[in-house]
């Protein structure tokens, strides 16, 4: 897997898309950083990060809220990082079926948007997903002397499988990645989930106009409340 | 009518505001009406239909939108760029402010609840707060009428804790759906009744408002006018009378008086051009919310009022009371994995637990005065930027974990009834101007115990609601000094210019009328003598229908 993300349009169709995605493919200046990673014995390595602090504007406080701002700030993921974020979700979210995967709904791009958002909570989380992708590929090149894109599924796994339980936190060398990498999957599966095909998927069916009365639960969820209320000896 | 001198001023266009402006210009009079944000259209400006994944950051909040990206707020919410506000030592106040047509009822919760015969009079009863200077059966009609001509959904419960409205007026409310009826269940149990929630969201078409069609978020503004807000209903509905005049952009910087200390007009600065304009008036009506108009009045002393405009009580911006706020949620594992069907509905509570102890509190049974309800929050709601927690793994069965739990959550407000203390109140900062160079407030805040004991009391019922409902709670509950929400979180601040019936101890007698100036009204929750639990905006319409009727039969007799 090391085909280049490419960013997807779907995700906010508009025409202004072209044109911010040209401007936010350079490094936008101001936002570089330097990295260095501790190799500490025994305990394993965490990446120290240098951020450049982000220092974009908001939306503001009146956003036009029927044309949302398409790119309301400077993207600041690399290529490399968008392809590794792309793989990622991949992992936590896989094709199944008619179901696209997370690159496919274009999960890389809402990743990129967030940890580029100059708000208190995303700039914290910009720091923790910044350095689970660094993790990761120092994980890969310490472990098998590639990119992790440059890995085979199974290597790519290898790695995955020690990083994903929290059962494996008791495990110094995985201590501090395991909630890193916990925080960076929820954001995968919140943008999954957000997108029309997640919605579809997690069986939200809101958000439509009903004519005439709110009809209320079906029979079929009914006859599932009344099981449950029975076996909680509870009456309606 | 002279250009800079008109009848009747209203200051504020929210729900007191519009109010008044809407039963005086009915009744003939001329009014202008000031408002301190931009001029807003929901027809035209409200995002219906728009899913968190066509927002910047899912519709997540923030500094910007702190109630998310669709919020109806406009240059508003905690804070306002260059309208700060300060805090006293070891306190910590919150102030929602909306600079728009319409104010906050473009966003509020539409929870429409009466108060009741006993929230009147709390002092007669257990020696605390103060009491109204009136009887509930005095409001009733008035009640009556506001909900008619706001619309609201509900019915009667014949509950104490819930008066009933006059046949024919409540619009039918909306099914309930399974995780409130599993509440509901659970609640029975525990011996504590549930409710329709009244909600002021039309279920029937009115006026020129639509019926809900159950659909996107009250809280991003109504198109369709189904959910009450004064900009699809009562400022249109003025306007078309000829006798309102709308002017945005005008923040009031203070009241005029004459040499004897009467009204004369107001000031304000025009946002657009930076300059002072004055404008003179028979009447002055503040309705800018409860704590901007105390800070206008306070921002208006002169020879004859030197602590602040119609402060010879000198309770003025005292009593501040916010309603208490905390929650405890849980996952519910018997709802994991139930039947979908749509479960928008008219998008906030169907259901809801009003309160339930009047009996144990007259049999002194509590150990806190004023009571409380729940609202449930659940369901299958549209995803957005959360998911659940402890999720563990990847791929197929990750993504099965948030599907077991999708809808499988259920969390309980506590909203409660706030006693007024000494400790919580406002005055002018005078160390610190806006950007308009007008002196800002400073607020002083700290909870008694009476809310600390209520807020322990409802974790606890909370917890145990849950637990009937199935849920595992294995962590111990927090103390209330932690779980209680901020002064002004709940945004329900009331009683900064409190009505009473003597000018010793009150700002305005029970028609909002200032006691020191007879040509000077309060029409929004600054005049709450207490703050019952059951959310203030019904409350203040229904008070700025009934005193802006009294305000205009005196102006017709001549007497004002």
């Amino acid at each position: 897997m090391t085909e280049k993300y490419e960013v997807k349009l779907s995700r906010r169709e508009s025409l202004k898309w072209l044109g911010a995605l040209s401007a936010s493919s350079l490094i936008p200046a101001g936002v570089a950083f330097a990295v260095e990673t501790e190799l500490t014995k025994g305990i394993g390595h965490w990446p120290t990060l240098k951020l450049s602090p982000i220092t974009a504007k908001g939306y503001g406080k009146d956003p036009n809220l029927i044309i949302p701002p398409k790119s309301p700030w400077p993207k600041t993921l690399t290529q490399s990082q968008l392809n590794l974020v792309a793989t990622l979700s991949d992992i936590l979210v896989p094709r199944e079926g008619e179901v696209p995967s997370g690159s496919e709904v274009g999960v890389p791009d809402v990743v990129d948007e967030w940890v580029s958002a100059p708000y208190s909570r995303q700039q914290r989380d910009r720091t923790t997903i910044l350095s689970t992708l660094l993790w990761i590929g120092d994980e890969a090149k310490l472990r098998f002397g590639k990119t992790f894109n440059e890995l085979s599924s199974a290597e790519q796994l290898m790695i995955i499988d020690d990083i994903a339980y929290d059962k494996n936190v008791k495990n110094e060398e995985f201590a501090q990645i395991i909630p890193a990498f916990s925080r960076f999957r929820s954001l995968v599966l919140a943008a999954f989930f957000s997108s029309p095909a997640g919605m579809k998927d997690i069986g939200y069916i809101g958000n439509v106009p009903i004519m005439g009365d709110y009809p209320g639960p079906t029979k079929e969820a009914m006859v599932h409340l009344e099981q449950v209320v029975k076996k909680l000896g509870l009456t309606l | 009518m002279n250009e800079n001198k008109y009848p009747v001023i209203v200051v504020g266009s929210g729900a007191g505001g519009a109010m008044a402006a809407y039963v005086l210009t009915k009744a003939g009079h001329k009014v202008l009406m000031l408002e301190a944000g931009r001029d807003y259209d929901p027809k035209t400006e409200t995002p219906m239909f728009k899913t968190n994944g066509e927002a910047p950051l899912m519709g997540s909040g923030n500094v910007d939108k702190d109630f998310g990206f669709y919020d109806a707020t406009v240059d508003g919410g905690w804070s306002v760029p260059g309208e700060p506000y300060t805090t006293g030592e070891d306190s910590e106040f919150l102030w929602w402010r909306a600079r728009m047509l319409g104010g906050r009822t473009n966003h509020w919760g539409r929870y429409s609840l009466r108060f009741s015969e006993h929230d009147f009079k709390g002092k007669s009863r257990d020696g605390l707060g103060a009491d109204w200077p009136f009887e509930y059966h005095e409001l009733a009609p008035w009640y009556d009428k506001t909900e008619s001509l706001v619309g609201v959904c509900g019915t009667n419960t014949g509950l104490d804790d819930m008066p009933d409205s006059s046949e024919g007026v409540l619009q039918p409310p909306p099914k309930p759906r399974v995780p409130e009826l599993l509440v509901a269940a659970a609640a029975k149990k525990l011996g504590i009744p549930t409710a329709p929630m009244h909600r002021a969201v039309l279920t029937r078409a009115k006026d020129d408002r639509q019926a809900c069609f159950y659909a996107t978020p009250c809280g991003h503004g109504c198109s369709i006018g189904a959910a009450f807000q004064t900009t699809t209903s009562l400022i249109p509905m003025a306007k078309a009378t000829g006798n309102l005049k709308v002017v945005t952009d005008a923040m009031v910087k203070n009241v005029t008086v004459d040499d004897q200390g009467k009204v004369t007009g107001v000031t304000y600065i025009d946002k657009n051009s930076h300059e002072e304009v004055s404008l003179q008036a028979k009447v002055v009506i503040l309705a800018a919310s409860a704590c901007e108009s105390a800070r206008i009045m306070m921002n208006s002393k002169s020879k004859h009022h030197p602590k602040g405009l119609a402060n010879s009580s000198g309770q003025l911006g005292r009593n501040i009371m916010d309603s208490t706020g905390t929650g405890l949620g849980a996952f519910i594992p018997s709802l994991a994995g139930r039947p979908k069907y749509n479960e928008d509905g008219h998008t906030a509570n169907h259901l809801f637990i009003p309160w339930w102890g009047h009996k144990a509190h007259a049999n002194n049974e509590l150990d806190f005065p004023r009571g409380y309800h729940f609202e449930i929050s659940s369901g299958f709601k549209q995803p957005g930027s959360g998911v659940s927690s402890g999720l563990q793994g990847y791929g197929s069965s990750l993504k099965q974990q948030v599907k077991d739990k999708y809808g499988a959550f259920v969390y309980l407000s506590l909203r409660g009834e706030m006693l007024p203390n000494e400790h919580c109140y406002m005055e002018i900062d005078e160390d610190v101007k806006d950007k308009w160079g007008i002196p800002v407030a400073k607020f002083h805040w700290k909870w008694s115990k009476h809310e600390l004991n209520q807020v322990e009391h409802g974790l606890k019922t909370a917890k145990e609601i849950l637990e009937t409902m199935g849920a595992t709670i294995n962590h111990p509950l927090p103390s209330a000094e932690k779980a209680i929400l901020k002064g002004g979180q709940i945004i329900h601040e009331v009683g900064s210019t409190r009505m009473g019936a003597s000018p010793k101890d009150s700002v305005t007698n029970q028609w909002g009328q200032t006691w020191d100036c007879d040509n000077l009204f309060v029409m929004d929750a600054g005049v709450f003598a207490s703050n019952p639990h059951k959310n203030c905006t019904l409350t203040i319409m229904t008070l700025a229908m009934r005193n802006a009727s009294w305000l205009s039969e005196q102006m017709k007799k001549g007497a004002l």
